[in-house]
């Protein structure tokens, strides 16, 4: 019942119409010490199905807060998160999570590491062990099935995570900085690599950054996320065409639309009470 | 890309590099034979100072034998050594094995049950504060001079330490990783059994490496308070009759009880490390 007056209401909020989720004045307060802490103040917004969106914002500002909420792994305080129609009160099997540390479980092979969703559903192995070592095959770690992720580089293992995150053919991809960790030449690779898979697999894709640049090299639209309120304060669609290269990134129009972004989150702090800028990324993407 | 990886497979730089190393720091072995070797002579220096002070200064053999007394009376009196560390090692052994599972799978309720661990946490730091061992008399009382007694004191003594180290590394676990096994919908046995569990296990074995030698503690104190055998009877028993040299000889044979238990843990432990492949 209420999920169709949420619906209903939807289209005069002016939300697109095959928005694949969708959050509806979503709010967030944790419990700090017995004072309530503000972690995300009412934010709006959906994704079409098989849009790439980022949430670029500084470190603090909430946005992995609000990626945990959509993936059903934190609670909403106060609002709704809607997938496919459904609200969004646990994880879901459609849901395939990254995050900016690998999360390998150091004694399983690269190969057991992929299929760890497989064994944890206690879906059959059989069926998608075929799936494992082509996802394994594409992402450039053929011959590495059986390596442990100490024998792996940085890159290798979030690669690995990758493969881990599609094993399931979920519908949706929720990433949170999960290249952050990596030196600037390993992270060009991942999202060249990303940019990639993206184009084959068409997922719809949430993806946290504190890269201007990354967001805007690898997404159809790039939400500014401030702190302070932490809310989202600005909805950029990115014009380039698919599929995209690094190259991009050295194009007039690239550098102008970062520059414009990196107006946006400057304007939003400086209006704020003055408190020291976060991290924010402004290069990175840059090969 | 592919070049990139290509170069990582066939180059093997590791190995390489090992080879390399090697050769430019030859002291290395030498190094490892200094760690073995020095306290090893340290050990008998001792030893020999102790025999020559005794023997030189007419301190009487009852007071303190030198080192030979009472390396002639373990050899003349092995049988009857061998006789009073066989329970000893035997109950020891099993006070031990129980502890283990109790302490984990204690740990792993006080982990998955809030109120469980509300209820018992703070009553367990308290019971860490008592000096436990001024409790042995009374599991005397309880449960009389048997075996019993000895291994539920030594139990009571030695799985605190394996529970409290449970519970830190059960709660450990990375947010992150916890958030990845919540995202692909695994039960709370499965968190347990195939991650929080494994995460655990060097705090598991650093419990267990101080739990060991409490274990035997835990069986010695007993066996002091009431018993007719047991290293800690002979050692009771021969210092009662002034029969140092075998006192000693007693001690020395607990010693090597208590390295080979401590042997054993490190040994479970190299292997689980090895399995795990955590460094």
């Amino acid at each position: 019942m209420a999920q169709n007056i949420k619906i209903d209401s939807q289209s005069s909020l002016g939300f697109d119409q095959d928005a694949y989720i969708v959050c509806r004045q979503v709010h967030k307060v944790y419990n700090a010490n017995g004072k309530p802490l503000e972690a995300v103040r009412s934010v709006d917004f959906s994704v079409g199905d098989g849009e790439f969106v980022s949430l670029l914002g500084p470190s603090g500002c909430g946005k992995s807060t609000l990626l945990m909420m959509i993936g059903g792994l934190e609670s909403i305080t106060d609002g709704e998160i809607f997938a496919g129609g459904k609200p969004v009160t646990k994880p879901r099997r459609e849901f395939g999570m990254m995050f900016q540390d690998p999360t390998l479980l150091p004694w399983k092979s690269a190969l057991d590491n992929v299929m760890f969703p497989i064994d944890m559903m206690r879906l059959p192995r059989s069926r998608y062990l075929d799936r494992a070592l082509e996802l394994l095959e594409t992402i450039g770690l053929g011959g590495f099935e059986k390596s442990k992720p100490r024998e792996l580089s940085g890159g290798m293992r979030q690669r690995v995570a990758i493969c881990r995150a599609l094993i399931s053919d979920p519908r949706v991809l929720l990433m949170d900085e999960p290249f952050s960790a990596l030196d600037a030449m390993t992270r060009d690779e991942m999202n060249i690599l990303l940019l990639g898979l993206w184009q084959t697999y068409k997922k719809t894709a949430i993806f946290v950054t504190h890269s201007i640049r990354e967001a805007v090299l690898l997404s159809d639209r790039v939400l500014v996320m401030c702190d302070r309120p932490s809310t989202i304060i600005s909805d950029t669609k990115i014009p380039f065409s698919r599929p995209r290269d690094i190259r991009l990134g050295e194009t007039h129009e690239f550098n102008e639309i970062c520059a414009m972004l990196l107006g946006k989150i400057t304007a939003a702090r400086t209006n704020g009470d003055g408190e020291p800028p976060g991290e924010i990324v402004v290069g990175g993407a840059q090969s | 890309m592919r070049d990139h990886l290509d170069v990582l497979r066939t180059g093997d730089p590791v190995a390489e590099g090992t080879t390399r190393y090697g050769r430019g720091l030859a002291s290395i072995p030498t190094q490892a034979l200094l760690s073995v070797i020095l306290p090893i002579v340290t050990a008998v220096i001792a030893l020999v100072v102790w025999e020559i002070l005794v023997t030189r200064s007419g301190i009487a053999e009852s007071i303190l034998p030198p080192p030979t007394a009472v390396l002639s009376k373990l050899i003349n009196f092995f049988e009857l050594i061998l006789t009073h560390g066989i329970p000893t090692t035997l109950e020891t052994f099993v006070a031990f094995g129980i502890s283990i599972p109790l302490g984990i799978v204690l740990a792993a309720i006080m982990v998955y049950s809030r109120p469980i661990n509300q209820a018992l946490y703070a009553n367990l730091i308290f019971f860490q504060l008592i000096p436990k061992i001024a409790l042995a008399p009374l599991f005397i009382v309880w449960l009389g001079i048997g075996a019993e007694a000895r291994i539920a004191f030594s139990i009571f003594i030695c799985f605190f330490p394996i529970l409290i180290s449970t519970v830190t590394g059960l709660q450990a676990v990375d947010r992150d990783m916890l958030r990845l096994c919540q995202s692909v919908q695994a039960s709370d046995w499965q968190i347990l059994f195939h991650i929080r569990f494994p995460y655990s296990l060097p705090f598991i074995f650093a419990g267990m490496k101080v739990a060991v030698t409490l274990a035997i503690i835990g069986v010695v104190v007993g066996e002091f308070i009431a018993s007719t055998k047991g290293l800690g009877y002979l050692i009771l028993f021969a210092s009662s009759r002034q029969q140092t040299d075998l006192g000693l000889a007693a001690i020395t044979v607990l010693c090597g009880v208590g390295l080979s238990f401590y042997g054993l843990v490190v040994l479970g432990e190299i292997v689980m490390k090895k399995f795990y492949e955590i460094q």
